[in-house]
């Protein structure tokens, strides 16, 4: 029952970048595509559950007032082994998520899902809140990239959906497109929330 | 202060551990991964020149840079080389391929960490393909009066791009008029 629970908060209740307003530093910077939305979200997801798992562990054995550098050191080990690993043996991926495994170190998301939950839960629960997480994470990224996408070139996942003779709106893939975006999609947010 | 000194030693271990880890998934990985880039650049040669066979030289400055020779005749078919600029957000690296004449044949950028949607799109084939029959006189983008059209109005990413080719082009033809190199 709780593991449906831990699950589900993170699409929409506690949604990490709308509700909790975390990994903003990714949010910002992949969104200029569809393609970099999915790989940063999947990359970030299977990170998370594997930190997750570990801080989850480990959560006995760690003094609580050098938690966050231990926190710390495990993610960025981690995070450095999965890119080795990927680039020695999965090239093919590597190549087209390579360049968000180095951002998932200074994703707040791991290490504000360590420190909220991991560090107090089992490994079962910590397991259902890493992929709600990850996957309101990616669900998030891709509306925004969707919207920033369409604007700024005209295309989604690269296909062409507007008319060719559409002059794209370059502002939207720029930095100040995301802050747009970000804060229309966050007050829409908060305005279906309060309706209810 | 005993406390302390143990926080300090328990984080010591946790960094230790992850140093050793990494330290051997290193050792692992390493080797694999360097003649992976290895193979990924001797078929990117091969694809910008198909059909030649590829010797390396040397410029005087230690870069080096390969001659294409047609494997039956001998005759030189073109140059290859690794043209390096910082752009943007990252070291453009770029490989060249260019006839005896030193016209390009073929570029492929293979290092890059641009923006997104911006400077990243210098990998894209729309990109890259108009370089070919370019030299060293129109090897500028369009705002320095070349022929290089430029990804966004800034022209970083596209300058960095055309200026490293052409210094590459110019350093390869200098070094092979001396006569030096054999």
């Amino acid at each position: 029952m709780s593991f449906i629970k831990e699950l589900s908060k993170g699409i929409i209740k506690d949604n990490p970048i709308f509700v909790l307003v975390l990994g903003m530093c990714p949010t910002l910077a992949v969104t200029t595509s569809v393609v970099n939305a999915l790989g940063m979200g999947l990359a970030a997801t299977f990170v998370l559950i594997c930190s997750n798992i570990i801080i989850s562990l480990i959560k006995n054995i760690t003094p609580s007032k050098i938690r966050i550098p231990v926190y710390i050191v495990v993610i960025a080990a981690f995070v450095s082994i999965v890119d080795m690993v990927m680039s020695a043996y999965l090239p093919a991926l590597h190549k087209s998520l390579g360049l968000f495994i180095p951002l998932i170190v200074v994703n707040c998301i791991i290490l504000g899902r360590a420190e909220a939950f991991a560090s107090k839960n089992n490994v079962f629960l910590s397991i259902a809140d890493a992929i709600g997480m990850g996957l309101g994470f990616t669900l998030s990224l891709s509306v925004v990239a969707t919207i920033r996408e369409i604007l700024g070139a005209g295309t989604w996942l690269g296909m062409r959906v507007v008319a060719s003779n559409y002059d794209p709106m370059l502002i939207a893939i720029l930095a100040p497109g995301a802050f747009i975006t970000l804060g229309f999609l966050m007050a829409l947010m908060n305005m279906l929330k309060e309706k209810k | 202060m005993k406390y302390y000194i143990k926080l300090a030693l328990i984080l010591f271990i946790f960094c230790a551990v992850a140093s050793g880890i990494l330290a051997y998934v290193n050792t692992l990985t390493a080797s694999v991964i360097a003649e992976r880039k290895a193979q990924e650049e001797i078929s990117t040669r091969e694809e910008l020149i198909p059909g030649a066979v590829f010797t390396e030289a040397k410029t005087a400055d230690g870069t080096s840079y390969f001659v294409a020779n047609n494997p039956e005749t001998k005759e030189v078919l073109g140059y290859s080389f690794i043209s390096e600029e910082i752009g943007y957000s990252s070291t453009l690296r770029t490989m060249v391929g260019v006839d005896k004449d030193f016209n390009v044949l073929a570029i492929r950028v293979i290092d890059q960490a641009e923006t997104p949607g911006l400077g990243a799109n210098c990998v894209l084939e729309s990109f890259t393909h108009q370089f070919t029959g370019m030299n060293k006189d129109n090897l500028k983008v369009d705002k320095d009066g070349g022929a290089v059209k430029s990804l966004s109005g800034a022209t970083i990413t596209s300058r960095a791009i055309a200026n490293s080719i052409r210094n590459s082009i110019l350093a390869v033809q200098s070094e092979l008029a001396t006569g030096v190199s054999q």
